[in-house]
Parts: C-alpha cells; sequence; structure tokens
C-alpha cells in the first residue's frame, strides 16, 4: 500500500524532459552536464508539500516516454489522482502523443485530474527552438483540463506553480480527501497491530 | 517508504502478459516485447518463483537482443535484489553503469540495494544476538536448577 496521499503520474513522449522536471521539482536542480538518458519502466520520487497549513505527502511516477513501454505506462497511471502530460512547444509530434495520452486517460481514468505542461519554455523564450503548436489550439484543449502550465526546468519556472497548483486541487476535492483520509487511517492501524506483533515476538 | 524495489505488481496484469506470452509460445513465435513485458512482471512478483521465472526470461533477451540490453540489466538487478541475492544485483548494476555511468535511476537503485544488505545484515546480527541471549538464559536456568538441588 502506498504511503502517499497523492499518487501524481507523469506522461509524454520521449525526450519532452519529464525526468528533468521531477528532478527540478524535488531537488530544485537542473543537471546540464548530464547528458540524455532514457527512463527505464518508470521511476518513483516522493515529496512532502503544503496546502492551507496541511502537510500533505505526494508520490510521482515519472514514467518512460518511448512507446516500446506504452503497455507498462498503463500501469502507472492506474488510480492516479493527478496526471500531467507533457510536451514540447517546438515539437507537433510530441503534441500529437499528448492528445493520444488524454485521449486515454478520458476513457480509463475519467476521475483522474488533467494537467498540461508544455517544457523548456526557456529554449522557447531564447528564440533557440520555434513553436509548432499554436497557443490558440493549447488553451482549446487546455479549458476542459485542470490546468496548463509553461514550464522551463532549467530556470525552475512555473515548476513549482504546476505541482502546487495540483496539490492544492487535490486537498480541496471532497471525494479525493475522503480516500486520503480512509487510507490514513487503514495505515496507522496496520502500524498499530505490528508494532504490537513486534512486542510480542520479543 | 515505497520504492521500485517494493513495487508489486497485480494478479490482473501478471495473467495479461502471461497469456500473450503463452500464445505466441505456442505459435512458435515469441517476440522480444513479449517476453520482456512477462518477465517485467514476473520480477515484481511476490513470489520468489516467478521472480526466479523472469530472471530467466531476460538473460535469454539479454544473450538474444541487443539494442534491450540496458532495460534488460536493469530489470535483472531488480529481479535479484527482490529475491535477496545482492551481489548478483550488484554486479547487474556495475554492467549498467559501465555503458551510462551517470545513470541517475541505476544510481538510486544501487543505493537501495546497499541500504538493504545493510539493513538486513543488521537484522541478521541481532537474530544471531537474541539466540545467544536465549542459549544464555537457559544455561543460566541449568546451572539455577542444578544448584538448587
Amino acid at each position: 500500500m502506498s504511503r502517499c496521499d497523492f499518487k501524481i503520474v507523469l506522461l509524454g513522449s520521449e525526450h519532452v524532459g519529464k525526468t528533468s522536471l521531477v528532478l527540478r521539482f524535488v531537488n530544485c536542480r537542473f543537471n546540464a552536464e548530464i547528458p540524455y538518458q532514457n527512463t527505464v519502466g518508470a521511476a518513483f520520487c516522493a515529496k512532502a508539500m503544503r496546502s492551507k497549513e496541511k502537510d500533505y505527502s505526494i508520490g510521482i511516477w515519472d514514467t518512460a516516454g518511448s512507446e516500446r513501454y506504452e503497455a507498462m505506462t498503463r500501469i502507472y497511471y492506474r488510480g492516479a489522482h493527478a496526471a500531467i502530460i507533457c510536451y514540447e512547444p517546438s515539437s507537433h509530434e510530441s503534441w500529437t502523443r499528448l492528445r493520444h495520452w488524454l485521449h486515454e486517460l478520458r476513457t480509463v481514468e475519467d476521475s483522474c485530474k488533467v494537467y498540461l505542461c508544455g517544457t523548456k519554455k526557456d529554449l522557447l523564450d531564447g528564440g533557440f527552438v520555434k513553436r509548432e503548436v499554436a497557443e490558440e489550439i493549447v488553451n482549446t484543449y487546455s479549458q476542459d483540463l485542470n490546468g496548463h502550465f509553461l514550464t522551463s526546468s532549467k530556470t525552475g519556472e512555473n515548476v513549482d506553480e504546476l505541482f502546487q497548483k495540483i496539490v492544492d486541487d487535490l486537498a480541496a476535492d471532497v471525494e479525493v480527501m475522503k480516500t486520503v483520509t480512509e487510507s490514513r487511517l487503514l495505515l496507522t492501524e496496520l502500524d498499530k497491530r505490528k508494532s504490537k506483533k513486534d512486542v510480542c515476538a520479543c | 517508504m515505497e520504492d521500485v524495489l517494493d513495487e508489486i505488481v497485480s494478479s490482473e496484469d501478471l495473467q495479461k502478459f502471461e497469456r500473450v506470452f503463452h500464445e505466441q509460445l505456442h505459435q512458435g513465435n515469441v517476440s522480444h516485447k513479449a517476453q520482456f513485458e512477462y518477465a517485467w512482471c514476473l520480477v515484481r512478483s511476490k513470489y520468489p518463483t516467478d521472480i526466479r521465472k523472469g530472471i530467466l526470461l531476460l538473460k535469454e533477451l539479454f544473450n538474444s537482443h541487443p539494442e534491450g540490453k540496458r532495460d534488460y540489466l536493469f530489470y535483472l538487478a531488480i529481479g535479484n535484489a527482490r529475491i535477496k541475492e545482492y551481489n548478483k544485483a550488484l554486479h547487474y548494476v556495475k554492467s549498467f553503469l559501465e555503458i551510462e555511468p551517470a545513470n541517475q535511476q541505476v544510481l538510486a537503485l544501487e543505493r537501495q540495494i546497499n541500504k538493504r544488505m545493510e539493513k538486513e545484515g543488521l537484522i541478521g546480527m541481532a537474530v544471531a544476538g537474541g539466540a545467544v541471549l536465549a542459549l544464555g538464559g537457559l544455561v543460566g536456568l541449568g546451572i539455577a536448577l542444578a544448584s538448587k538441588k
């Protein structure tokens, strides 16, 4: 059983920067020295966060973007409270892939909150790449969703804002909080039983 | 805290990928993908026999499909760590790091394996320590009884 209150999953085509986004958020840094590495399967990270003076632990599953892993990725978004679907504004291909994930989430996990995340904002701002995905299209798509952020893992711009919005939204959701309270109670109960057992064994 | 070594596959997922694998096996033509997906479920099973089977399938893939080498090495390390074959697991971690020395995922896995070895080493000692105490207690009781007579 998960000890995290909220499960967040990252989806999106390979090389859009899902892992860099998580590392920026969790470790507050971006390492330009490390060459690109394909994520194997999925990686897990946890972080403690606050929303309205209350503490929450969030677990983030960073999935592999490579299509080779698609069947496996499906297993990770199951039961997720929120999904961040990433794309690169300068890559039309990554946007097509985003639409694919969006469609799948909507049919399989309809209660999961969905956030769109355009990555590598610094490259766009600096004029190093050209926008291929029109802003109007993104806006139309994100209207029915829970949010859209344009982030830079290099500078950190909008990264904390994205995750803070997710935690605030989840903490304000009565249905989600009901299950969180239930699983917290269950875990405390299990821990109590376990510690009792430990005492008996001695 | 939950981590990649604690993750457990659901029985539905295991069965789903098992069915695909067996169908292909029956037709005499197993794809790398089907074998990998099945093996990936097996090494995340809670049963050691499943994990061992997964390890065998991954070893076979490692020898026959060089393009997927890094994936196979990663899950070979996970499978072995989960059946407490820590030295073998670390061996696969090292082979992976020879290809990609700075891989964060594998470096994190290495830390987790080392942590478990340390923790279980201490637990092992505590069990041995407990046995010594119990034995001491018995001897003491024996002496006490003997001296009473």
